[in-house]
């Protein structure tokens, strides 16, 4: 359970863990976006610098980021297994029993993993700088503008906060209900179709259960503090925008500019 | 059985910023047929330590044998079921694992896993739900439905209906009443006397393993600082200071006693010792 590394904030002093959570998330966004303009391997060769500068400030272990993709591994796989079958753009490379390998279903494939590579480090770096609760606050902020629509900012954001916040308690919680199940010889790896039903049921009906006892407890302590659906409140903790915060956001966004002259440059003169 | 910890260090994500030792350089033998508590402050390692007995955790370095069973580091753990079926562990909070439909079936679950057919499972249910005193108008209730002492007596009956030779149990009176939680110490002590079963239990409550365990272990900080009696351990307070545990009532009450001019022996640990002390004394003047 430890090992998830996905989504987990490391708690490290860094420029980047110091950044606006806002200009963080809107970085990321235009990051991501950059990574859909068609530029090439050029295009991702740019990021994956850009990306490797970030993790360095970041402090982040080159190891940390890895595991992060292991759980994308299978999916990678599969990808490359399809595109070989199903692309035939490019040069033939070989022919093996009436199947030929195209040089295009390489490109392709190698595209498509590079590209979720790319936004798997993204999502990484973003998660494992900004506090959760930073996060949230980032995100109401951002919706902000919706409140015109009359779109309940505030509540979206304090279901995502909880949810964030109750992920790590229900893995421990879990964890906890294998092992207390375990030590009553529940075995998860091995068995028949039905031991494993019952070895299955035995971690989700407790979980359940005290998913449930959680929900009504945090409901009663909400609203024993005077917590009241809608609302108006104020808040705490202010975010505020640094120097750096704003070169980040203007330096991204002519990053994106780039990109698209790239691509368009691209196109004319047929580089890609 | 013999239970023993040599040299274990146990670290939790290791080569991760998370990293964290919770156990160092352990060497630890707890005797066969006697009730031995795990005391220590919260994050001393006391659950960290316990699920070592049955394999759910595995030491980073040197090894832990229990019966015929070591259990190395770097090793892969081998015949992991019958270590499990001979040590019996409770966990704290242990109603949180209860599932099935019927109080009897949730109690069975434990042997038939073990491969008891169902038949002789049920039979080893009912003799455990009868020994935690549940009623037997209740075996076919939903677990869900009985209040929190009786959901942790049925749990605690799903783990002896394994019938262990080594029973551990993690703070099985933690959010008890006092009532509750001194029946739940008695019934350890009755299964103890009884079968002659080793018993390990972690626990925050002094009184209890004044009045109920035979020897006592201190970890601090993931070390064991003291391994002894109980009753040298309550005649030597400074330890208890040390784990950062309040003393029994009976140990303030003398502590108290002496700062005001009045000595009792040191190992004069229960109240009608005491009050026969007491009395003595009047006599002489």
């Amino acid at each position: 359970m430890n090992n998830i590394t996905l989504g987990k904030y490391i708690p490290l002093d860094s420029p980047i863990h110091r950044m606006d959570p806002r200009a963080k998330i809107i970085a990321m966004f235009v990051l991501m976006i950059c990574i859909f303009i068609p530029t090439g391997f050029y295009g991702y060769g740019v990021i994956a610098l850009i990306l490797v500068i970030c993790c360095l400030m970041a402090k982040l272990e080159l190891t940390y980021i890895l595991r992060s993709f292991k759980p994308m591994l299978l999916m990678m796989l599969f990808l490359s297994v399809v595109n070989a079958f199903f692309i035939k753009t490019g040069d033939p490379l070989f022919t093996f029993k009436g199947f030929t390998l195209y040089s295009g279903a390489i490109t392709q494939t190698l595209y498509i993993v590079l590209r979720l590579m790319l936004m798997i480090i993204i999502t990484t770096l973003l998660t494992a700088t900004t506090k959760p609760l930073d996060m949230t606050l980032g995100i109401e902020d951002l919706l902000s503008p919706l409140q015109k629509l009359h779109f309940p900012t505030h509540d979206v954001a304090m279901m995502i906060s909880l949810a964030l916040r109750f992920i790590p308690q229900l893995l421990e919680e879990a964890e906890r209900i294998i092992k207390a199940q375990a030590s009553r010889g529940v075995d998860m790896e091995n068995g028949s179709i039905r031991e494993k039903i019952r070895a299955i049921l035995s971690l989700i009906v407790p979980l359940f259960v005290s998913c449930f006892q959680k929900a009504d407890d945090l409901a009663d302590a909400m609203e024993a503090r005077g917590y009241v659906v809608g609302a108006r409140r104020v808040r705490y903790k202010q975010l505020k925008l640094r120097f750096g915060d704003v070169m980040t956001i203007i330096l991204v966004n002519v990053l994106m500019a780039g990109f698209i002259f790239a691509a368009v440059w691209l196109r004319k003169n047929n580089a890609i | 059985m013999s239970i023993r910890f040599e040299k274990v260090d146990h670290e939790y994500s290791p080569k991760t910023p998370f990293a964290f030792l919770a156990l160092q350089d352990i060497d630890l033998e707890f005797t066969e047929g006697k009730i031995t508590a795990v005391i220590g402050a919260t994050g001393s390692g006391k659950t960290t330590l316990v699920q070592h007995l049955n394999g759910l955790l595995l030491p980073t370095k040197g090894s832990v044998t229990v019966g015929e069973h070591t259990i190395k580091a770097g090793e892969k753990l081998k015949n992991v079921k019958d270590l499990r079926k001979n040590v019996g562990l409770v966990f704290q909070f242990a109603e949180y694992q209860l599932f099935e439909e019927t109080i009897l079936k949730d109690v069975a679950f434990g042997p038939q896993n073990f491969g008891v057919d169902e038949l002789t499972a049920n039979e080893a249910a009912k003799r455990a739900l009868k020994t935690v005193g549940i009623d037997e108008a209740d075996y076919e209730k939903s677990p869900l439905e009985l209040s929190g002492g009786q959901k942790r007596r049925v749990a605690i009956a799903g783990i002896l209906a394994m019938q262990p030779r080594l029973l551990v149990l993690d703070e099985p009176t933690a959010g008890l009443d006092p009532q509750g939680a001194k029946n739940m110490m008695e019934l350890f002590r009755s299964i103890n006397k009884k079968s002659g079963i080793t018993i390990i239990i972690v626990t925050h409550n002094m009184e209890h393993v004044l009045d109920y365990c035979d020897e006592t272990v201190i970890l601090e900080k993931g070390k064991v600082i003291f391994h002894d009696t109980a009753r040298e351990f309550f005649e030597n307070p400074q330890y208890m200071e040390r784990a950062r545990i309040d003393a029994p009532n009976i140990i303030r009450f003398k502590e108290l006693c002496r700062q005001r001019g009045l000595e009792f022996d040191r190992d004069t640990l229960s109240i009608e010792q005491l009050a026969r002390q007491v009395a003595a004394r009047r006599k002489k003047k």
